[in-house]
């Protein structure tokens, strides 16, 4: 009898352990992975959350009687997570809209849910196509799609740095595997030719396997389509291996973690970006100083801006409508024309891409990211 | 390079990965050796190894610059008392109280003491991989097209002399004799007059401190570290242990070179995504067809 | 003790028993009216899932002794099974039960036969390698399991006449519909354990030369348990599948694996109750714990280390939790023949 008594017991406690809930707010939901390898990504994007929800509460209410609040959670970039973050958002209704999720994996999966309970979902970084291909009309982004960056990187490979035999590595996640085949479409349509399109597991450590495979091939240029972590062990381990092939990368290994971790070898990779310099934009002026002044400029990521711009094209929507309720905020985040953010003039359009098409080249030089300049 | 030397060269990179294999197999086929037992926290002792070594090198460096043998011995020391003594606590807070116990129950605390282990890294040194400094960069010997760098040869050398002298102790010791009864049959070994505690204690210390001094050439050989490396590289080394016939000193070594290369050449010629499927692979289609590995037969002799 | 007497207790301790049941019953299907919490009626979800998952694996671990470290590659045909059929063939959750509960079975009996000659360890190492190997198969095989990104599914809908209802993304019908499997598969698992093959499983649990020597086919019954224990597996990756209404490799790599065995262990190997509050415990307390966001995991470790140092056996360990329901005559035949064999050895 006292397994029974333990299992009611244990109902009990699940009933009364769980916290209660608030009113009165109008709540943003904040998704990323705020634990992990990948944290970094994913507290950025609530610091950019953060600064845009506590100036717009500066203001006074938002609309008459509502205050703004952040409801921040973690997809610890992981897809099964990120639904059921996403059901947990979709299940409070003081949430209106989402700003996330940071990895392509994930939008892809919880947009499926965000439609089921319209709710605007608003991505700064997740770049895939597929995503808004799926024909959901709760999912928005700020930043370009890699049906735009993959063509253009694969133009500047070809015209720029001349590459003629390329070598394509990807790390099969949504978002490396679909910039890489991209890629791959566009560089062969230019006529260069691909020596070979690998795959590699995310977490590994040993690529000099496939490194003594790729030198034997002689190709003068390599795309990688991945996040930074793999991307500064493939440089480095090249290098160890005297690959001399020059490294282009995705906006994946735009980020200062990337040279922190490939060091000296880092110097001469080439990566694209889905905009230019933010720091050297006029609009972003502001917005730079207060992330610095608040967090320290250190911790800026990539996408820093896009998630501020994502968070304000909400908030906008929010005072536009006049009142709380996710449908509403829905039609007015659509309505949203010509909207002044930092990384520049916002539309969305019909699939609920930024249309923003500008894609930057970078090239690490004296382990700073060095802008060439756009691609095309 | 002609198919010949990239062969070779294949050979070579599997080598060192597989020299990290073995070191980290010796300590999974010691323990299970003596105690049955599959101590799952051996993987992130391994990667701890690596990170004892960070630490003591970033606090070194805050003090006195020391030339670059006199840093590496330094942290080789670190790793391998550090984790070392971590083992023999794990040991006796974790296992031995268990002893009497079943079985699983012993594997369930192993498995608690690798989630403590993996979040307490993850807590102090953050969720990020870590930048591992990196010697003799610029030592690079080379025969042909072939290249060795000198992690290579180091990550070689220094695993050989481990082994040799593992293998010595072993062998030649009282205290080696006394492990080898241990593991032959503790109830036995117990009523000869052996401290059958100690001796597992210092089975945990060796095996640990081996760990880490894997840890470290890890961490110098790829250059990054971070909190989960640990998993899959201990399960990998473990399987090495399998490979080599579990409980098996000699076999271990084996068969972590065995695995590194076959997994080297699997991901270099068939397909380096489904590398990691290969060790797996490996692992089942050997225990089907020689469930006792690669040297156990030597040993039941 | 007179036989009259023992008749009466046994028959008090079954009506007792009844009653605690239909109370427990009444408590879990009322729960959702008295605290409505999406995500707490979500975690329960999940721990009803768990539930069932480790009742099958309770069938090899606790029954027969085949110790299995890559149950989530079970888990997984079942799950990816009713995915690959709802999205290229378009079949609905309902129809592809028995397909799930089919493939997952079917994979059990051709992987059991090929590995059950292994023995302890050596076998809990192959199942290792074969869960690891299904992850990165999965992961790999784009155009078939949809790779990383994993595949989205339509919600489960019941069609009654010309109505329909949809499940959609609130937990409140999957509460019921777990619930309801967890009890079919309770029933289950408590007609198999009394069953001729229950008792000749513990048999070879207990000692396999002897249950052979009984004239026990120990390698069919074997191969019964893994093939029943992977069906059941089936069972619960269809309804994760269903619940999530999206299935990726993440979701069946080897900490979910281990998290079974260690759910098993920690509720008491070989008892159907343990199994049940086993996975209860481990499905709630992360979830307890998640305001301590990275000291969460840290500290779960902590609780199933202590949990082990204090009560090796389980939480509700082993054969000891059958005594209470144990008709009284026999347990004192127990005694008897306890004490019988205490004076044979002095």
């Amino acid at each position: 009898m006292k397994q029974k008594i333990l299992v009611v017991m244990c109902c009990i406690l699940t009933v009364i352990s769980f916290g209660a809930k608030k009113t009165g707010v109008i709540k943003i939901g904040c998704v990323g992975p705020i634990t992990g390898d990948q944290a970094s990504l994913g507290l950025d994007q609530f610091r950019a959350l953060q600064i845009a929800v506590d100036e717009a509460n500066a203001k006074g209410e938002i609309i008459p009687g509502y205050r703004l609040e952040i409801v921040s959670l973690d997809d610890q970039h992981n897809p099964t997570q990120a639904v059921a973050m996403a059901k947990r958002l979709a299940s409070d209704p003081a949430v209106v809209a989402v700003v996330g999720h940071v990895n392509s994996s994930c939008s892809l999966a919880a947009a499926a849910i965000y439609q089921n309970a319209r709710l605007t979902q608003i991505s700064p970084s997740s770049s895939n196509p597929e995503i808004s291909r799926k024909g959901y009309d709760t999912f928005f982004r700020t930043c370009a799609t890699d049906d735009i960056q993959a063509p253009q990187a694969a133009y500047f490979a070809f015209t720029q740095l001349k590459a003629q035999k390329v070598f394509i590595i990807d790390d099969k996640t949504t978002y490396g595997k679909g910039i890489a085949d991209e890629f791959e479409k566009e560089i062969r349509r230019l006529g260069a030719s691909v020596l070979g399109h690998e795959g590699i597991m995310q977490a590994d450590k040993d690529f000099t396997p496939l490194l003594t495979k790729i030198k034997a091939l002689e190709p003068d240029l390599i795309f990688f389509g991945g996040m930074y972590p793999e991307g500064a062990l493939l440089v480095r381990q090249s290098k160890a291996l005297g690959l001399s092939a020059t490294w282009l990368g995705g906006d994946g290994i735009y980020v200062s973690s990337f040279i922190d971790l490939a060091k000296e070898d880092a110097e001469g990779v080439y990566c694209t970006f889905i905009g230019a310099d933010v720091s050297t934009m006029a609009s972003a002026k502001n917005y730079l100083e207060t992330y610095a002044g608040r967090f320290g400029k250190q911790h800026m990521g990539p996408y820093s801006a896009y998630a501020y711009d994502a968070a304000n094209i909400i908030i906008d929507a929010i005072r536009r409508a006049g009142k709380s309720g996710r449908q509403a905020i829905l039609a007015h985040v659509r309505l949203t024309k010509n909207f002044p953010g930092v990384v520049g003039v916002t539309n969305f359009d019909q699939k609920g891409d930024s249309t923003i098409e500008l894609i930057g080249v970078f090239r690490v030089k004296n382990q700073a990211f060095d802008y060439v300049g756009p691609a095309k | 390079m002609s198919p010949f030397e990239t062969f070779i060269q294949q050979l070579i990179n599997g080598l060192s990965i597989g020299m990290i294999y073995a070191l980290i197999a010796l300590g999974y086929t010691m323990v299970y050796g003596i105690i049955q037992l599959i101590n799952f926290a051996h993987g992130e002792i391994f990667i701890l190894g690596a990170f004892f070594a960070l630490f003591v090198f970033s606090f070194l460096g805050s003090f006195v610059p020391l030339n670059n043998i006199v840093t590496i011995i330094i942290m080789f020391a670190a790793a391998m008392a550090g984790c070392g003594l971590l083992g023999v606590i794990i040991e006796r807070v974790a296992y031995r109280p268990l002893r009497k116990a079943p079985r699983l129950a012993c594997l369930i605390t192993a498995i608690g003491v690798s989630f403590i282990l993996q979040n307490l890294m993850m807590i102090v040194w953050g969720p990020i991989d870590k930048s591992f400094p990196v010697f003799f960069k610029h030592v690079v010997f080379t025969v042909g097209a072939l290249r060795i760098t000198f992690m290579q040869g180091f990550i070689i050398i220094t695993s050989l002399l481990l082994m040799i002298s593992l293998h010595f102790f072993v062998r030649r010791t009282m205290l080696g004799k006394a492990l080898r009864a241990t593991s032959e049959d503790m109830v036995a070994a117990r009523l000869m007059g052996i401290n059958v505690d100690k001796v597992i204690s210092i089975c945990f210390l060796i095996g640990s401190a081996l760990a880490g001094a894997g840890g470290v050439m890890y961490g110098m050989y790829y250059t990054t570290i971070t909190f989960h490396d640990g998993y899959l590289v201990g399960i990998k080394a473990f399987t090495a242990a399998v490979i080599g016939g579990i409980g098996n000193v000699p076999g271990a070594m084996l068969g972590g070179v065995a695995l590194g290369m076959l997994e080297g050449l699997a991901a270099g010629y068939i397909s380096s995504a489904w590398k990691n499927v290969f060790a797996f692979l490996i692992l089942v289609l050997l225990l089907l067809c020689w469930p006792s590995g690669i040297l156990r037969k030597f040993r039941n002799e | 003790m007179s036989k009259k007497n023992a008749t009466s207790g046994y028959n008090r301790g079954r009506l007792l028993r009844t009653a605690m049941t239909v109370g427990m019953l009444a408590i879990l299907f009322a729960l959702p009216y008295f605290n409505h919490n999406e995500y707490q009626l979500d975690v329960l979800v999940s721990a009803g899932i768990f539930a069932i998952l480790v009742l099958g694996l309770n069938v090899m671990t606790g029954y027969c002794g085949l110790l299995n470290l890559g149950y989530a590659a079970f888990f997984a045909s079942g799950a990816y099974t009713y995915a690959i059929l709802n999205v290229k063939y378009g079949l609905s959750f309902w129809v592809s039960l028995p397909a799930c509960i089919i493939s997952a079975g079917a994979l059990g009996l051709v992987f059991g036969s090929c590995v059950l000659r292994l023995k302890g360890d050596y076998l809990a190492l192959v199942t290792l390698g074969f869960g690891e190997i299904t992850r990165i198969a999965l992961n790999n095989m784009d155009g078939l399991t949809g790779g990383p990104n994993g595949l989205t599914l339509s919600h489960p809908v019941i069609r009654f006449a010309n109505k329909s209802f949809d499940f959609g993304i609130k937990s409140l019908p999957y509460y019921y519909l777990s619930l309801l499997a967890l009890l079919v598969t309770i029933i289950i698992m408590r007609r198999l354990s009394n069953s001729r093959f229950g008792r000749a499983w513990i048999a070879i649990k207990e000692d396999e030369v002897a249950a052979a020597c009984m004239g026990i086919n120990t390698g069919k019954l074997k191969l019964f348990a893994f093939c029943i224990g992977s069906a059941i597996a089936g069972f619960a990756g269809w309804l994760f599948a269903g619940k999530q209404g999206f299935v990726s490799p993440e979701s069946f790599d080897f900490t979910t694996s281990i998290m079974l065995v260690a759910m098993l262990v920690l509720g008491g190997i070989g008892s159907i109750s343990g199994a049940i509050v086993g996975a209860l415990a481990l499905t709630i307390i992360p979830e307890l714990l998640r305001p301590l966001q990275e000291y969460r995991m840290f500290l779960f470790g902590a609780i199933m280390i202590i949990m082990m140092l204090f009560r090796p056996q389980g939480l509700l360990g082993g054969v000891r939790i059958f005594e209470e329901f144990r008709p009284v005559s026999e347990r004192v035949r127990q005694e008897e023949d306890e004490v019988l064999a205490e004076d044979l050895k002095q």
